[in-house]
């Protein structure tokens, strides 16, 4: 029995866990940005981003030194390269996170553009998605996986919807332009997430079933 | 166990060590002077004592006996190594593990402590008295055959289980029969080991009297024009009786009124048979040594 | 692409004495492929490999059920004599084991018994032999020397060669570099990749890097039964059987 490697998978699990969650916090922080207009606390989330690059590292070292001592197959193998391109998305939806906090601190977007759109709601679901991607992994639950997979047509939904209603403020020229297209950037962040949060969903399937989606074999 | 301890036993074990490897040492150098100071005095009493007309082919020289010697141990060989590598290859390729291979082991071994005056008797009632010829060599190298046919067959066989599994598995994998691999690579691998068995039979025909009194005989009359093979003075007719060296040497030292000289010509014999003996020994692993390299590369 | 098979196997029950060492094999060995047979020591992918070029015939009390078929047509078992068979289905032993005699000697040494006498046709299979198996540059020089001086992983070479001098169509390796070291082993995993070119190789190893490196194919044994078989990629990445998981994670027993 390997009992070394085992304790390692363990770690590594917990490691993915925290990440996952660092990521969540990040997308509540920048979300809470956005409903309150409390940018200037930026320096929250430039933290909490710092922390999800550092865990990043963290793992990819410890995934790297995973192959090269255990030659890993199988489900190790499928949970460690997993792992490996998990932690690049979850990286990825931290900067997008932080990217969405930097626009909202240039203050050009008053709350009722916020509301007329549905960008809370698109919001949320993108946070869902990210928190039920990370629950399949925890689990090693295929049919929530599958789950995150299918929502992703609701997240392009929201997106369509708010970029036809920015694109007639757009033209209507009363509208303040700054904010229509910072608007449009941040809901463009939060489908970028839900994009990554397919992306773990799919790893996450990969490594439960051994099939790679799209894959032809 | 604490250091000092350990130190201790440590010394122990060493001064064991050196007590023991001292005592081996000289366990080995006791042999070694044993023989040396035997065959000394075997060849300085032969020295002392030698004439040239010792060596000769008349009745007062042991060349008659030398050459009897030689043919007896050449004749015991055709017929003892040929059965003994056979019987060794049948029991270390061939034979089952079943009562006839346990019968046939347990009869080897009897054979090969059996007293050498038994098996001259055995022979003199078989070969002789059975077949109603007279004392001659044949029935001699048949008597030393059986002497020397254990020796053959256990050092074929050991030599034979000796060698790893592999060389017959690599054979055979590639095709050979069960006979080809033992012909083709099993008895080439171990040739030195087997040409040993049969140095050390052929040193027992050398030396042997007990054995060849009542089946080779104790006289020797030859005529070296004759080249009749039928004729019981033909040096090579085998089945003429044929006095070696060492039956010599013990009739003349037994009947010593045979010659003036006996204790002189005994003595001379006795030396020339252990040169003989080194000779022929020392011959064989050369040639042994030479047909290996041929055989396994260099 | 589509696969000729080389060796069918059917239902093949094998039994010392009243030990039941394989049990309902069934597998297809494809041609110019490797296939790997992995599992525990005593599984019985030993023994399955022998059944291949009837080297258990050599055993005492070993009886066989079932089918083996080469080229779809032969029995091995019934329509073909073993010594022919064995110049067929050629095999390479876990030890390297060069008779004591010379490197020449050692490759001539089938063709030989194969009634080649020709001289010149020896050299020529000699050498075509070493240089297949990547040693005759190294070789080539020293012919006439004795094969026992020459390093493990020469002596492994040697052998390969020396059973590609039959000109054998399969190449069993039963755990050809478990004896050698890291260097020589590659050198085989290397020479391995490209005979299966021209020979199809099935290769018995402990080392399951080994088989991930080298097989296309990968059958799992435990306890006489064959476990899975199946692309190799596929087998190490998400095999089907649990049993099989447990042991090429390491996590058996």
């Amino acid at each position: 029995m390997r009992h070394v490697f085992e304790e390692e998978l363990n770690q590594l699990n917990k490691d993915m866990i925290t990440m996952g969650s660092m990521c969540e916090n990040a997308i509540q922080t920048a979300t809470t940005y956005i409903r309150y207009q409390t940018a200037d606390k930026n320096a929250e989330i430039v933290d909490i981003v710092e922390q999800i690059n550092h865990k990043e590292r963290d793992i990819e070292n410890m995934c790297l030194k995973l192959i090269m001592q255990q030659q890993p197959v199988a489900r190790d193998l499928r949970t460690i390269t997993s792992a490996l391109k998990m932690v690049s998305d979850l990286e990825r939806i931290g900067d997008n996170a932080d990217d969405i906090a930097e626009i909202v601190s240039m203050n050009n977007i008053p709350t009722a553009d916020v509301e007329a759109i549905e960008l809370i709601d698109m919001a949320k679901a993108a946070n869902e998605m990210l928190s039920d991607a990370i629950n399949s992994f925890v689990k090693r639950d295929d049919e929530l996986a599958k789950k995150v997979i299918d929502t992703d047509d609701a997240i392009d939904n929201y997106f369509n919807n708010i970029k036809l209603k920015l694109a007639e403020d757009f033209r209507d020229s009363s509208h303040n332009l700054d904010s229509v297209l910072d608007l449009f950037m941040i809901s463009k962040y939060f489908e970028r997430i839900g994009d990554h949060s397919v992306n773990i969903a799919r790893w996450v399937l990969y490594m439960i079933t051994g099939t790679l989606e799209g894959n032809t074999n | 166990m604490n250091s000092e301890q350990f130190q201790k036993k440590i010394q122990a074990a060493k001064k064991t060590d050196k007590v023991v490897t001292t005592i081996l040492y000289v366990i080995g150098g006791f042999f070694l002077v044993l023989l040396i100071v035997l065959a000394a005095y075997i060849l300085i009493k032969g020295a002392m004592g030698f004439k040239p007309s010792y060596l000769s082919f008349t009745s007062e020289g042991i060349g008659n006996q030398f050459f009897n010697t030689l043919y007896l141990v050449v004749l015991s060989l055709i017929i003892s190594v040929p059965i003994g590598i056979g019987a060794g290859i049948y029991l270390a390729e061939y034979a089952g593990d079943n009562k006839l291979t346990a019968v046939i082991r347990i009869s080897i071994e009897s054979l090969s402590s059996l007293p050498s005056i038994v098996v001259g008797l055995f022979g003199y009632l078989v070969f002789i008295l059975m077949t109603g010829m007279d004392w001659n060599l044949f029935a001699g190298a048949l008597a030393v055959s059986i002497l020397s046919l254990p020796s053959i067959t256990t050092t074929t066989e050991d030599a034979l289980r000796s060698l790893p599994k592999s060389y017959k598995q690599g054979s055979m994998g590639l095709g050979a029969s069960h006979w080809k691999a033992i012909t083709s690579v099993l008895l080439p691998a171990c040739f030195p080991r087997i040409i040993t068995g049969v140095i050390l039979a052929a040193g027992r025909g050398f030396g042997e009297a007990a054995a060849l009194l009542y089946t080779a005989g104790q006289s020797t009359v030859l005529n070296w024009h004759n080249w009749n093979l039928t004729s019981p003075t033909c040096p090579l007719n085998p089945f003429r009786s044929g006095e070696t060296l060492a039956l010599h040497i013990w009739v003349l030292r037994t009947e010593g009124s045979l010659h003036a000289n006996s204790t002189d010509i005994a003595n001379v014999a006795a030396a020339v048979l252990i040169i003989l003996t080194l000779v022929f020994s020392l011959g064989a692993r050369q040639i042994t040594r030479n047909i290996t390299k041929k055989a396994t590369g260099e | 692409m589509s696969e000729n098979i080389k060796i069918s196997v059917k239902d093949l029950d094998l039994y010392y004495g009243s030990f039941q060492a394989l049990k309902k094999v069934n597998l297809e060995v494809a041609e110019h492929k490797i296939t790997a047979l992995i599992g525990p020591s005593g599984c019985g992918k030993s023994t399955f490999l022998k059944t291949q070029n009837r080297m258990n015939d050599l055993e005492k009390g070993v009886k066989i059920e079932g089918q083996l078929l080469l080229d779809n047509k032969i029995d091995i078992y019934k329509d073909i004599d073993a010594m022919d068979l064995r110049k067929r289905v050629g095999m390479v032993f876990q030890q390297p084991n060069p008779f004591p005699k010379s490197i020449y000697d050692n490759v001539a040494y089938g063709p030989r018994i194969n009634g080649i006498k020709s001289k010149a046709k020896l050299d020529e299979i000699v050498e075509r032999s070493l240089k297949q198996a990547a040693i005759w540059d190294e070789l080539k020089d020293r012919l006439t020397k004795s094969a026992l001086g020459l390093s493990g992983g020469q002596q492994q070479r040697l052998c390969i060669a020396r059973t590609l001098a039959v000109e054998p169509d399969v190449l069993l390796m039963d755990e050809p570099t478990s004896a050698l070291d890291p260097i020589s082993t590659s050198s085989i995993e290397d020479l391995a990749q490209e005979l299966k070119e021209n020979y199809t190789i099935v290769i018995v190893t402990h080392n399951m890097q080994q088989a991930v490196r080298i097989s296309d194919y990968t059958a799992f044994f435990l306890l006489g039964e064959m476990v899975e078989f199946g692309k190799t990629e596929d087998l190490f990445a998400a095999p089907k059987d649990p049993r099989t998981e447990r042991y090429i994670t390491g996590r058996f027993g």
